[in-house]
Order: structure tokens, then sequence, then C-alpha cells
């Protein structure tokens, strides 16, 4: 078995079994005296200069205060150079970069990307550090991690900094003004489908969901539920859309724009998370499923009352499982400082460097001390949004089973084939399988 | 050594004068190899490698051209990329050569509506698409209310792929007619009146002193635009990737990708693919390069050069 194969394998495996993966999240566990810290910080042997890229503005401030506290505390006479590289064109920025040498010693990495990265070699692998350093790297928990394993030994090469998780985010006033009760995490497909029923307003322009665009927060969510892994099994062997689960929930959601209950892309004008989100904020649509990373723009929403709840549960399964997603910070394999990158790194991850994201109200931490998270709940304040939501939704969630940008192309053509050009579930994931075919390994 | 100083000239003086051409023309020259003709052997020499950025370039031979022959997606970007020379390229010389035509006569506020229709021409294409999109979104955009009287409110412009095309030719259209509108203007005034008296002397009517007197005179200018829009249009590219991309890129199908989007997502995209997307610019480069010198050479049937004898 080629190298590349036995990390796929490894690699998806992994995924898979990520629903029992954060458990250790799910239940945080009381806060205790003097516990001991996840994952301790060490200082660094001999200060240098390193270069660093993010690609969230938000980040890199939480970030930079971070890393002032490492030079401070763990690394006096440290020089991080922190550049903020917006998400639109990181990636070929780094491509760019490649050739001349130029890539930035310490950079964020998204798990869909890494395997193209790994595969070619760029980056640094940092398990002898988390070794030496004595880090336990299961305790990030399997899906959180094993996307950024690789080789043989399933060594990790990336520090996670955040796990993400999908949840309906709805608009309370719509429904109290409907007349309806307020979903609760026990809610079952139907109870959702009945509920967007009632929600639709066609004199008003105003739909009842909007909950199958993108792969993160989109219709894999759904298919997810039913059993089935999203697009693609485990190991990227085959196309997994014309499965009876893919079909079922494809259907299901179809059903629910054919009764003009939800909008099509070419209304809500964009096929992309955020601009269903807006939507959303716009008054327009009652419930959308979004991530944890839109709690800090959805808490700026005045015009009406919102809160979020799990995802409905299948009615036959009886699960709902949110697609799981983690941040990661990764090394080049090039850099001239190899130990201090690891350093920073290690930091970053360490319980003390991940109570700047904590505290931020941003995204969540993807250290697992029940501490942090506790932290990371806090930080929204006295709303009565139910954050916990978020948290609970890892328990059962589903890894990212997509690699790379051409993913996103091929999802939000089925999306678009299904929910706008009225081509039906059966010929749409035809297409699709046929497509994502020609875009496996052999 | 005399042999090579001979090809500068064949005494002295001529020479000095040819070594001072040389010399004067050398920075730009310089300059164009440099950022230009390096770049494009560079990338011709490429089309023949797998290279990724991150890996060692490996020598495939004709590989990549084989796999563009075989290549579905190329054949469709090729096909729009047509389609879109053919509707564009009439269109905006129809429509420039009409907007000369009316702003060429004295006409109260001229210059004002000449500014008005240059306008675009400085509009960043970016910036035009953003809002053009808007103007074609499905139900709420101006063009969806423009025609709900007619019944026709809720075209699906962007995503539709027997429509999408539409919206580009339009915004490429907008956007050019200016540029072209003043080289009309400009070769319109330089159409000596004594020809318009002559005919009108000789009896010729409005019509016949525009298609054998203006037209004639009119068709160096002619060339150049229809050169020029024939080449920009195959090099299609912004107004695609911004207007199409909050659905997708490119279109659903790849039915609005043209060869310059097909060329940047295949070097730009995540695959990076860098032989690929420089087999595809190395066949975009011999199409343009193919129907320019069919052009050159048809001109001489039709372009007709004041200064020359014996036309």
């Amino acid at each position: 078995m080629s190298k590349s194969k036995t990390l796929v394998v490894l690699l998806l495996g992994a995924l898979v079994i990520s629903g029992v993966s954060l458990s250790s999240i799910s239940t945080p566990a009381k806060a205790q005296d003097g516990g001991e810290a996840v994952i301790t910080p060490v200082a660094c042997a001999e200060p240098g200069e390193l270069t660093m890229w993010v690609w969230d503005d938000n980040w890199g401030k939480i970030i930079g205060d971070s890393i002032s506290a490492w030079e401070d505390t763990y690394c006096p006479g440290a020089e991080v150079d922190l550049q903020v590289v917006p998400w639109g064109e990181y990636w070929d920025v780094l491509t760019a970069n490649a050739p001349t040498g130029e890539l930035p010693d310490v950079f964020n990495m998204a798990q869909d990307r890494f395997y193209f990265y790994a595969k070619n070699d760029v980056l640094l692998n940092l398990q002898p550090y988390w070794d030496a350093a004595g880090v336990d790297t299961t305790v990030w928990g399997t899906g959180l991690v094993d996307p950024y394993r690789w080789g043989d030994n399933g060594d990790l090469y990336a520090g996670p900094v955040n796990w993400d998780t999908v949840a309906v985010f709805y608009n309370k006033d719509m429904f109290e003004a409907a007349g309806l009760e307020l979903p609760t995490a026990d809610w079952t497909w139907d109870d959702f489908a009945e509920a967007a029923r009632a929600l639709t307003n066609p004199d008003e322009d105003v739909y009842g969901a909007a909950v199958y665009m993108e792969y993160q927060a989109g219709y894999p969510n759904w298919i997810a539920a039913t059993g089935t892994t999203p697009d693609v099994e485990a190991g990227q062997t085959r196309c997994t859309l014309q499965d009876e689960g893919s079909v079922e929930a494809l259907n299901f959601l179809k059903g629910l724009y054919d009764e003009g209950v939800m909008p099509s892309v070419s209304i809500v004008g964009g096929s992309s998370a955020d601009d269903v989100f807006n939507y959303w904020a716009s008054g327009r649509v009652a419930m959308i499923t979004g991530g944890s990373w839109k709690l800090p723009d959805a808490l700026k929403i005045e015009d009406f009352g919102w809160d979020v709840v799990q995802l409905p549960k299948h009615p036959e399964t009886g699960r709902s499982r949110s697609i799981l997603h983690a941040v990661g910070y990764v090394a080049n394999r090039q850099t001239a400082n190899p130990d201090l990158a690891a350093n920073l790194i290690l930091y970053l991850v360490s319980d003390e460097g991940q109570k700047f994201f904590a505290e931020a109200g941003g995204v969540a931490p993807a250290n697992p001390s029940p501490e942090l998270q506790q932290m990371w709940i806090d930080s929204f304040g006295d709303t009565d949004v139910n954050v916990q939501t978020f948290v609970d939704a890892t328990v059962d969630s589903q890894g990212v089973t997509v690699f790379g940008e051409i993913w996103d192309a091929i999802n939000t053509e089925i999306v678009l084939n299904i929910f706008d050009l009225g081509l039906s579930v059966e010929e749409a994931t035809q297409l699709a399988c046929e497509f994502i075919d020609t875009q496996l390994p052999e | 050594m005399s042999s090579f100083l001979n090809l500068f000239g064949k005494t002295p003086l001529t020479r000095r004068r040819a070594l001072w051409g040389l010399l004067l023309i050398a920075p730009n020259t310089i300059g164009l190899f440099l950022f230009f003709g390096w770049p494009i052997l560079q990338s011709f020499r490429l089309s023949f490698y797998e290279w990724n950025a991150f890996n060692t370039p490996r020598f495939v031979d004709i590989e990549n051209f084989q796999r563009l022959y075989d290549d579905p997606m190329f054949r469709k970007a090729l096909t729009n990329t047509l389609k879109l020379v053919g509707f564009v390229v009439p269109l905006e010389m129809g429509l420039s050569l009409s907007l000369a035509l009316l702003l060429n006569q004295r006409l109260r506020g001229r210059i004002l509506f000449r500014t008005i229709y240059f306008l675009p021409v400085v509009t960043s294409t970016v910036a035009a698409s953003i809002v053009w999109a808007f103007v074609f979104q499905r139900r709420y955009g101006l063009m969806a209310a423009a025609l709900e009287p007619f019944g026709y409110g809720d075209l699906n412009w962007l995503v539709d792929p027997d429509l999408v095309l539409f919206p580009i030719v339009v915004v490429t259209v907008w956007q050019r007619i200016g540029f072209d509108m003043v080289l009309f203007l400009a070769g319109l005034q330089n159409v000596p009146r004594v020809l318009h008296e002559a005919a009108m002397i000789d009896g010729a009517n409005r019509w016949q002193r525009f298609r054998h007197v203006t037209l004639p005179m009119l068709s160096p200018t002619t060339f150049l635009i229809l050169t020029l829009a024939t080449i920009s249009s195959f090099q299609i590219f912004d107004q695609v990737y911004i207007m199409t991309s909050r659905t997708i890129r490119g279109g659903v199908g790849g039915s609005a990708r043209t060869l310059s989007l097909y060329l940047y997502e295949s070097g730009f995209g995540q695959s990076s693919d860098y032989g690929y997307a420089s087999a595809i610019a190395f066949i975009l480069f011999m199409i343009i390069l193919g129907i320019t010198i069919l052009q050159l050479i048809a001109q001489r049937r039709w372009v007709y050069y004041e200064t020359e004898s014996g036309e």
C-alpha cells in the first residue's frame, strides 16, 4: 500500500468515527480547582524570527495577542511577523510564493486543503515536537486532528486551532407570529418540515427555510443524519451521492423547495453559506443552517429575536449529525527555525494560548479543556442564545470528507442543479458522481 | 567583425545612426523581453511539463496537449469563447459605429454625450461587473423589473446555462463601445469633406455617400477596431469571474467558462496544474495569432489606405 493511500484510509477512516471523537468536549466536566492543564507550553530554546500567515482579520488580532504573550513569557527576544492574507486569495498567494521559497514559517491550514500540501511535502512533521513536549495528540479527538495526520505512523502535522459545528439558526419572532412552539433539540425532520411550511408566506416573500447551500453548512449535514457519508466514501473510494441515504436527504430538501418553502440560490443571490446567512439576517427566511463561526455576526442582529437549535433528527436513525471542521496551524518544512516554529505552535494550542480564542467570543477553541470550553460559552455574555448547542453538536458529528477547491464547485453545482435548474435528485447526483469519479485517486 | 557590423548599415555614418537608434529603443525592448518575451517563452516550455509549484517539474512531452484534446471542459470553454467573440465583436462594432455617426453630427450637447458613452471605459471591469450582476439578479434585479410586464421577470440570467452568456455579452459591449466610438469619431473626422462634396455633386444620396465614401475611408479604423475587439474578446475573463462568482464561478457545468478563466482555474486553482494551464495559454495564443494573421491577409481586400497609390 502506498504511503498516500495508507494515509487516506487512515485519515478518512478516522473521520467516520469522529462521531465519538469529541465526547470529551460535549460533556464538559466542571472545571476543577487547580486541575491540570491539557497542554502546557514550554520555553523556547533560542529566540529568533518567524513569519506567520492567517486568513482571518479577527483571528489576526486574537493570534497577535497570544503571540505577544508567547514572546513575553516563553520566548523573550523572538519576533513574529504576523500577516493577514484574506481567505479569497490565501491559497493562491501560498501557491504563488511556493516556487520562490518565500512561504511563511507558520501558517493556517484547512482540513480540506491539508492533503495537497502534505502530499507535496510542504509541511514540517510536528510529531517529534509533540512527543518531546509530552503532548498526547489523542486529547483532541479523532475528528479534529485525524485529517491532519500523515505518513505511515499517522504523525500529526498540525496543531488544531478551533472546531466548527453546524446548527439551525431560527427567527424567534417568526415562530411566535405563526403561533408555533420553539424547536427543541429532539425535533425531527418531520417537525422541521411542518414548521418550515407554517413559516412560509409567499405574499410577503418570506420563506420557511434555506438549509441546503454549501458543503459545511448545507445539504451534507442532512445526508450525514441518515448514516451515509456525504459526497465521498471514507478512503476516497467512491461517490456516495447516489446512495439511498443521500437520495433520501436530497429528496427531502427538494420536496420543501418544490413546495415553495425554500428559496432557490438565485433568489438568495449567491450560493455561499454567508449569502444564506445574510438573507436570514434580512428577515426573509425563518430557518437556516449556519456554523458556530457565525455567532458573533448573529449577535449583532437587532431587528428580530433569534436562537439556535440542533439540527433536526432523522426520523428513523434518530440522529442529527453536524459536519465538523477544524483549522490548524502548520509549519513550513523548509523554515530556518523549525524548533522555534514548533514551539510557537505548541504555545498557540496550549491551554494558555487558546485562552485568547476562548475569551474572544468567536471560534471555539480546539483544546478540549472543559474550562476553555466553558470560557468560550461564557464569552458571548449574558445572551439567551443557546450557545451550548454547538458544543452538543460535536457529539455525533461528521468530519469533512471532501478535498479542495474542485469540491466547492461540485457541491455548488449539485445545489444549483437541484434547487435552481429543476433537475431531479437522481439526475443531479448522477452528473455529480460522474464528475467525482474522475477526481478520485486511482 | 566587419560583416557583423554591416548588419547595421553599409557606411560608418549609417551604422552609427543605427546603433544610436538601437540604443534608444533598448530600454523598452529589454523591458518588453524581460517582462513579456521571457515569461511567454517560459510558459511555452512549461506546457511540456507537469508542475504544481511544489513538486519538481517533470517533463511529460505533449501529454498536456493530449489531455486538452480529450478534456470536455476545455472544449466547452473553447465553444463559449467562440460564442462570446461571435456575439461581442459585431455588436460592439455596430453599436460603436452607430454612436460615432450620431455624435459626429452637429448635435446639441454632443460633448456631454461623448463623455457619457466614454465613461464605462474608465470604469473598472470588476466594479462594473459587480453592479451588472445585481442588475441581472433573478427576481430582485433591474432587468427582472424591466421584463416583468412582458412576463419574463423570473429569468435566471446568471445561473441558467442557456442565458448566462447574455449578461456577459452585455457588460462587455457596454464597456467597450465608448473606446471604439472615440476611434471611429477620429476616423470620421479624417474623411476629407471634398470627397463628400464631390459625391454630392455626382448626385449620391446619404446612404450612397455613407456606403461609398465614409465606409471605405473609415476602413483602416474599422480594421484596427476589429483586430482589437477580436483579441480582447478571446481574452474575456473578469466579467465572467465576477458575475458568476456568487453562484458558481464559470457557470453550471462550465456554461460560462471562457478559455482565460479555464486557464486561470487550472493554474491557480487548488490543483495548481501550471503545465496544463500553460498548454491552454499556448493554444489561446495560437488561436489569437492565427486569427490576427488571417485578418491581416484579408484586410488587403477591403481596407483602403488613402496614402497608398494605385488602389
